[in-house]
């Protein structure tokens, strides 16, 4: 097994790897509920599709950012064929540092007036 | 005139018929991806179904429709390249030129192989292409209508797809795609009015079938004048002008009504007075059905000459004009089958 990445060396995160983590940031989740919570953090404007998605958590598996979890929080609505994910110490220490490094570009983007303070403007294009 | 059927996500018989050709898509993903994942993605894609089909809407459909197909196509790239690394390749590379000293090199010829295979497959069995030139359903189906037939929907007894995919037999209302009898190299699309064992006649334009008055809510009339033969259907044997359309009067019409023989099929236009179909030329044999419209996905406004062949003029016209004459309100359209409401017997 090779040693897991530094966190900094799998910055920046691509916009699908960073939605999922931040969907799975509350509580772990199977892949719709993934699919529905990413489309709720974006108004919609990011659906991603069954082949992207899992993908992308094939790739975020063996980074390590998150994990297959054998628990099953909503018996009554499942099926079998389910496979539900929680992120690993190592895909929150990852988010947060995307995070952090969007929350810099953001404070840039107001210091030179792109952005109003708090409330992100769509009117100059798409944020 | 707008489409009311139109605006309806999977419904739920579609929803069992959509997972079951997702579940063919997902062959085109490599093997050990498919194995591992394809379970699960087969359940994603069917809650989505299930939430489309609760939140009616033909945005939500054509998204979900672009989307997938993004989404299959991008990451079956993705997925392919991942399981064949640049070093991966040239091992393989190695492997084909030294075969029969080693083991023969799988992987890369037969999953490519099933993708091919997957794809024609798809586009032969499942799915055909065709432009619409005339105007004989307007209202539903409009001249310059480029659309994706569905043909696994009515497979013909006895064939493969029948067992493998599923369908439906062909029902009062199905708008369906078929064979011209009369010349088979031409395609048309009509409604089915009478399946085998039906009564049909017109009376003062309006079908009656096996003694009830038809409602048909699809129907587009014109003000043109009044034609015997064609309004009054079929009282005026002599105006039938085709081999199959005599055929039909001097066998399979009794007491004033055509009864459909087994079989076959009575299709009627849903532009009933600008419509040649089986009050002229006959019934459709059933196995001459191709399939059902399946989704707009083009819709030009274009002469009928020109949609019957591609010209030059035709070509600059189209590079010219796209995007004010594509009609882009009826693109991702579905093309929906319709019941007629039976009132009252009029015998």
């Amino acid at each position: 097994m090779p040693k897991p990445p530094s966190p900094r060396e799998l910055l920046p995160l691509t916009p699908p790897v960073f939605h999922i983590l931040l969907a799975l940031a509350d509580e772990e989740c199977h892949g719709y509920g993934i699919m529905q919570d990413v489309a709720r953090q974006t108004d919609g404007a990011l659906q991603l599709g069954p082949g992207t998605l899992y993908g992308c958590l094939k790739r975020m598996l063996a980074a390590g950012l998150v994990e297959e979890s054998d628990e099953r929080p909503d018996p009554a609505l499942d099926d079998e064929r389910r496979r539900y994910y929680r992120m690993t110490a190592l895909g929150r220490h990852v988010v947060r540092a995307e995070a952090q490094r969007l929350a810099g570009a953001v404070t840039a983007a107001i210091s030179k007036r792109l952005l109003d303070r708090g409330k992100p403007s769509l009117a100059g294009g798409r944020a | 005139m707008p489409n009311p059927m139109a605006n309806r996500a999977p419904t739920s018989v579609n929803i069992s018929r959509l997972c079951r050709i997702y579940s063919a898509l997902l062959y085109g993903y490599p093997r050990e991806f498919r194995l591992q994942y394809g379970g699960a993605m087969q359940q994603l894609f069917r809650d989505r179904c299930r939430d489309l089909a609760r939140t009616p809407g033909r945005l939500s459909l054509l998204q979900f429709s672009l989307n997938l197909a993004a989404d299959w196509f991008g990451s079956i790239v993705r997925e392919r390249i991942a399981s064949q690394s640049v070093e991966f390749l040239a091992r393989q590379a190695r492997a084909i030129w030294s075969a029969g000293r080693k083991q023969t090199p799988r992987g890369l010829v037969t999953e490519w192989a099933l993708t091919i295979v997957v794809y024609l497959f798809a586009t032969t069995t499942l799915v055909q292409a065709y432009v619409v030139p005339t105007g004989s359903m307007e209202g539903n189906v409009m001249i310059g209508d480029h659309m994706l037939v569905d043909r696994a929907a009515f497979a013909n007894p006895g064939s493969l797809g029948r067992r493998l995919l599923p369908y439906h037999d062909v029902q009062r209302g199905d708008i369906v795609v078929f064979l011209y009898p009369e010349d088979i190299r031409q395609t048309y699309v009509k409604r089915v009015i009478g399946l085998p064992g039906d009564r049909i006649r017109l009376v003062d334009k309006q079908v009656i079938r096996n003694g009830r008055r038809l409602m048909e809510p699809y129907t587009q009339h014109m003000a043109w004048p009044p034609d015997a033969y064609r309004d009054g259907f079929p009282t005026a044997p002599e105006a039938s002008t085709t081999p199959r359309g005599r055929d039909m009067f001097q066998h399979h019409v009794i007491h004033g009504e055509a009864i459909v023989p087994a079989d076959s099929l009575f299709v009627l236009g849903d532009n009933r007075e600008n419509s040649e179909d089986s009050r002229y030329w006959g019934f459709v044999p059933r196995n001459y059905v191709v399939g059902k419209p399946l989704i707009v996905y083009w819709s030009y406004d274009a002469p009928t000459a020109d949609l019957e062949e591609w010209s030059l003029a035709h070509a600059l016209d189209v590079a010219q004009h796209f995007f004010t004459k594509t009609r882009w309100e009826r693109t991702l359209l579905v093309p929906r089958s319709q019941r007629a409401q039976e009132t009252g017997s009029v015998e």
